[in-house]
Order: structure tokens, then sequence, then C-alpha cells
């Protein structure tokens, strides 16, 4: 891994990059654009850190990039045109929508198998212990895959569970950034 | 540990030199290695397995007396200074002309068998010294691992372990797998090291555990399920809290709250910048010019805390709250809950952002200490 302190280092200048752009998209933001766009540099400042080896930050910048056009003119200034231009054609919205559908599928599947077992199972009532505990651990893995980014493209947990390790990771380090600007900034708003 | 890989003759001048009897000994050693000769040639196969263990049965039905041997055969498979009797040279020489770990594996095997009746260490101490051995040569996958786990079961099966030919081994040793089933997180320690060693051999010859399937599908799966157990245990240590959980379920929920609580942390803290500052120029040069280098060092969070409250000025509710705070920050388990309360607060309300950034920034340290 990576000097800690250098990626810190990395995130923060990549995240004063991010924000000094958004300034200059547009002056006098509210609060909620202020803080969308603080929340969005951060973002993006942290998976440009993870870009190459890591899938949940490419699918974090892919979806960032494919929200509005601002968000797409900030995340080309800040990763890059052409590795944007890469990002999104890996996860072109064809994908995500195929992927949606999927989804779509594999729920009604589940919905539809959940109404013949109903029906069957008032005939027996028969309490598989292993049943349900895959059933709690599939549960979770799926809820697993909502929160971090791009954890629907992957289908085998080991990745998933690498993926979640990494994320983590980065989350932590940016909530501890994060802090930190804050903490100076309230000194020097005080002195 | 008297591992030797000197050739025969320098164990045999050792022997002679402690006991009358060890010219006989000698004869046994000399029959025996001209038997063993061949086999060494293919370690890996399972011929070398399979010629091995006649030798090894014909010296130990040869032996005067299995139960007088077996208190001395187990103290002298620590050291050949130890040596009392006869039989225990034999073992001697063989470990230390060991070339190939199958013999190891199963002379072992045989000593444990004629030493459990005795005490309980040893056989540890003599399947460690195989194990030692087996680790730097190839080996049959499982067998090793198991015989040191499985000391004391074998105790209650002592009729009459020397005579025994090797199938009837196997298949107690088979029989010890099911009963023990701690033994598998041992086994697949070392037979992952192994694993890696053997893949120099042609081919590995696989022992699945009984009532397990040996198609390549289920080994497959199993190794698969392996992955995913030691990833999961690399999350256990990464999320606080986890590592007194067992089941996958709940490990899993509490990554889950890990995650969103994380998740909601970035969404309140971009908040609490967006008001701290009327716009959003955190200029760099002069943040880092302001603290120093310590803005990028492990303490900085530590250094800010003590900074920031002679600031604050005196205030009884926010007294209160700091107490609050205390109580709940001090809670490892409610760290990740802590995101959750700030949303409580009003972002306008600087002196309570002072005092949770505060507590927060003490706990960063252990956070950061945790991490880096």
């Amino acid at each position: 891994m990576q000097n800690p302190r250098s990626e810190k280092l990395e995130f923060l200048q990549k995240w004063m990059e991010g924000m000094g752009k958004c300034t200059s998209l547009k002056k006098n933001m509210s609060l909620l654009e202020r803080k969308k766009a603080i929340k969005v540099s951060a973002d993006l400042a942290m998976a440009s850190t993870r870009t190459e080896s890591k899938c949940w930050s490419r699918a974090l910048i892919a979806n960032i990039a494919s929200r509005d056009h601002n968000s797409k003119v900030l995340t080309e200034h800040v990763i890059g045109s052409s590795q944007c231009l890469r990002l999104r054609k890996a996860f072109t919205s064809s994908s995500f929508s195929q992927l949606k559908n999927k989804r779509m599928l594999n729920r009604t599947r589940k919905i539809m198998k959940r109404r013949r077992r109903t029906v069957r199972s008032r005939v027996k009532k028969v309490v598989m212990a292993d049943s349900i505990a895959r059933r709690l651990v599939q549960k979770r893995t799926e809820m697993l895959k909502r929160l971090v980014p791009g954890g629907d493209l992957m289908d085998d947990d080991v990745s998933l569970i690498e993926e979640t390790l990494d994320y983590i990771q980065s989350l932590r380090s940016q909530v501890q950034a994060m802090r930190c600007l804050l903490a100076t900034s309230q000194l020097m708003n005080c002195s | 540990m008297e591992q030797t890989t000197g050739g025969l003759p320098g164990s045999g001048l050792a022997i002679r030199e402690h006991d009358k009897t060890a010219l006989e000994s000698i004869q046994f050693n000399q029959e025996i290695q001209g038997i063993m000769a061949p086999p060494p040639e293919n370690a890996s196969s399972f011929t070398a397995l399979l010629e091995l263990p006649p030798p090894q049965a014909v010296e130990l039905l040869h032996s005067p007396d299995c139960g007088g041997t077996a208190a001395t055969s187990s103290a002298s498979a620590k050291s050949l200074c130890q040596i009392n009797n006869q039989k225990p040279y034999l073992f001697h020489s063989f470990s230390g002309n060991l070339t190939f770990p199958a013999n190891a594996a199963l002379i072992e095997r045989a000593a444990k068998f004629s030493v459990f009746a005795g005490e309980n260490s040893n056989p540890e101490d003599s399947s460690v010294v195989g194990r030692n051995s087996s680790a730097n040569l190839d080996k049959v996958k499982n067998e090793p691992p198991e015989s040191d786990s499985n000391p004391s079961p074998m105790q209650g099966c002592a009729s009459d372990p020397t005579v025994e030919n090797p199938n009837q081994r196997a298949a107690k040793r088979k029989e010890r797998e099911k009963k023990v089933k701690v033994s598998s997180k041992k086994s697949k320690g070392v037979a992952d090291e192994a694993s890696g060693e053997a893949e120099k051999l042609p081919y590995v010859h696989v022992r699945a555990r009984r009532g397990q399937a040996t198609d390549s599908h289920s080994l497959a799966e199993r190794a698969r399920r392996e992955k995913i157990n030691a990833r999961m245990k690399l999350l256990q240590e990464l999320v606080p809290g986890c590592n007194k959980i067992s089941g996958t379920a709940l490990v899993l929920d509490e990554i889950i709250n890990h995650v969103q609580s994380l998740q909601r942390q970035v969404e309140f803290l971009s908040m609490k910048l967006a008001t701290v500052n009327p716009r959003i120029d955190f200029n760099l040069d002069s943040i880092l010019a302001t603290e120093g280098a310590s803005l990028m060092d492990c303490n900085f969070p530590s250094t800010v805390a003590p900074l920031m409250w002679p600031e604050i000025p005196v205030n009884g509710n926010r007294q209160q709250y700091q107490q609050q705070w205390h109580v709940d920050a001090f809670h490892q388990p409610l760290w990740g809950r802590e995101g959750g309360n700030h949303n409580f607060i009003t972002p306008d309300n600087s002196f309570l952002s002072y005092d949770s950034s505060a507590n927060s920034a003490t706990l960063h340290s252990n956070q950061l200490k945790m991490e880096l």
C-alpha cells in the first residue's frame, strides 16, 4: 500500500482542485449546493486515489459523471478527460440499464418463488436452519452490494468482500481528512 | 530437533556409541534401507508410501515388547541423547535418514501409535518433528496436520498398535477425522503452505476428508469457501467490534452498519464544512501554513483538540452536551453511531460543533493508530 501520508496529501490536493473548479463554475452557491460540491469533490478525490486497482472507485466516478453536466465537467477536470471517457465507456448507461433489468427480473423471480413456496409450505411446515441462514446471508450481501458503489456488478463474493475492505478504508481516510480540514478552518475562523 | 540429513553411516555410528545391542539395530537398519532405497527416487507417488509401511511394520514387529518401549520411545523422540532402548534407535535412524516426507509422516504416526498409551504431550512433539521435516518437502495433503491435532482420542483404542498394518491405521485416522473436527482449521493452514510447494510436483494426491466428495467441483467449492472465510476475517479485524461476533450474517450486519455510518459521517461533515465557510475556497497553502506540517502528521487531531478547548467560552448548555458526548464517545461500540447522533444537531450551533469535533478528534487518534 502507498504511504498513507502521501495518499492523504494527494486526496487533499485533488479535493481543493475540485472545489476550486466548482466555485469557478458557479459563484455564490447556496448552503446545500456548497455541501453537495464539497461532498462530490471529496468523493472524486477519494476515488481517484484508487482508480486503477479497484472497481468501486471506477463505478463511483462513472456514477458522478453521469449525473448532470456540471458534475461531468467537474469530473473531467479532476480526473482527466481521457480517463473519464474511458470510464464512462466501461460503465455506460446501457450496461446499467441492463443491470437494472436483470435486477428487476431477479426480483420478480424471487417473488414468484416465494408465492409458490408459501402455497406449498401450508401443506408441511418444515423449518430448515441452514436455508434460513443462507437466506439471511444472501439478503445482507444484497444490501452490501447496494451500499458499495459498483457492487451490483460483482457476482462473486470474494471480490465483493475485497471491494468492501478497500471502500471502508478509503471512507475512513476521507472522514479523517474532512475532520482535519474542518478543525483547521474552524480554528482559522476563530483566530 | 535432530533433523540430520547425513547418510546412514553417521547415524549408525551414533547408535553404536550408545548401546551394546545397537548391532542388531544396525542390521535392521541396513536391511530396511536396502528396501527403502528404490522408493526415495519417486518421493511424491503413492508407491513410496506403500513401500515404506511394510518395512516399518517389519521392524515394528521385531521389537521385543511394545508396552515397555512405549514410554521410552516417546522420550527418545525428542533427542538422540536419551536413547535407552533398542527400538527408539530405529526410529531415530529413520528420522535421521529422512529425505522424503512420506516416511516422516508415517514414522511419526507409527511412533505415536506406540506412544499414545503413554504421555500425552510426546506425540505432539514427535508429530512436530514430522511436521518440520515435511514442511520442507512435498507431501500428501492433510496427512501430517491431522497427526498432530489428534493425539488424545487415540488413547482409547490402544489394542496392539505396533502390529497394525497401514490399512487399519488409515481407517483409524479417518475415524479420528470424523471425531475431531477442530483439526480442520489447522490442517487448512498447514495444507496451504504445503500446497504452495506441492505445485512443483507433477500431481498432488489430496486426501479428502471422510464424508466429503472428491470431485473437482467440490474441491473448487472448498477452496472458494476458504478464500471467502479468509477475507471475512480481514473484514472482521477492520470493523471495530466484529471480533467477538460469530456467524456470517451478524458480521455482515456490522459491516453494513459501519459502511452506512461512514457514509453518513461524510455527508454530515460536508454539511458542516459548507457552513463554516461562505465560499468553499479552502486554500491548501494557507491551511498548511497555519498548522505547519502537523496537519499531515498522525497526531494532528490530538494536537488540535487541546488548542480548541481553551478558546471555547464556558457555557451551561454546552457543558451538558459535553458530558453527554463524553459518555457516548468513550463507548467504543457506539463510535459507529456517533455519526447518527450528529445529525440531530443543527450545523448553525457552532458551540456544539466544537464539542463534537473535539471529542471525535480524541477518538480519531485511536482510529488513526489502529489504521496507520
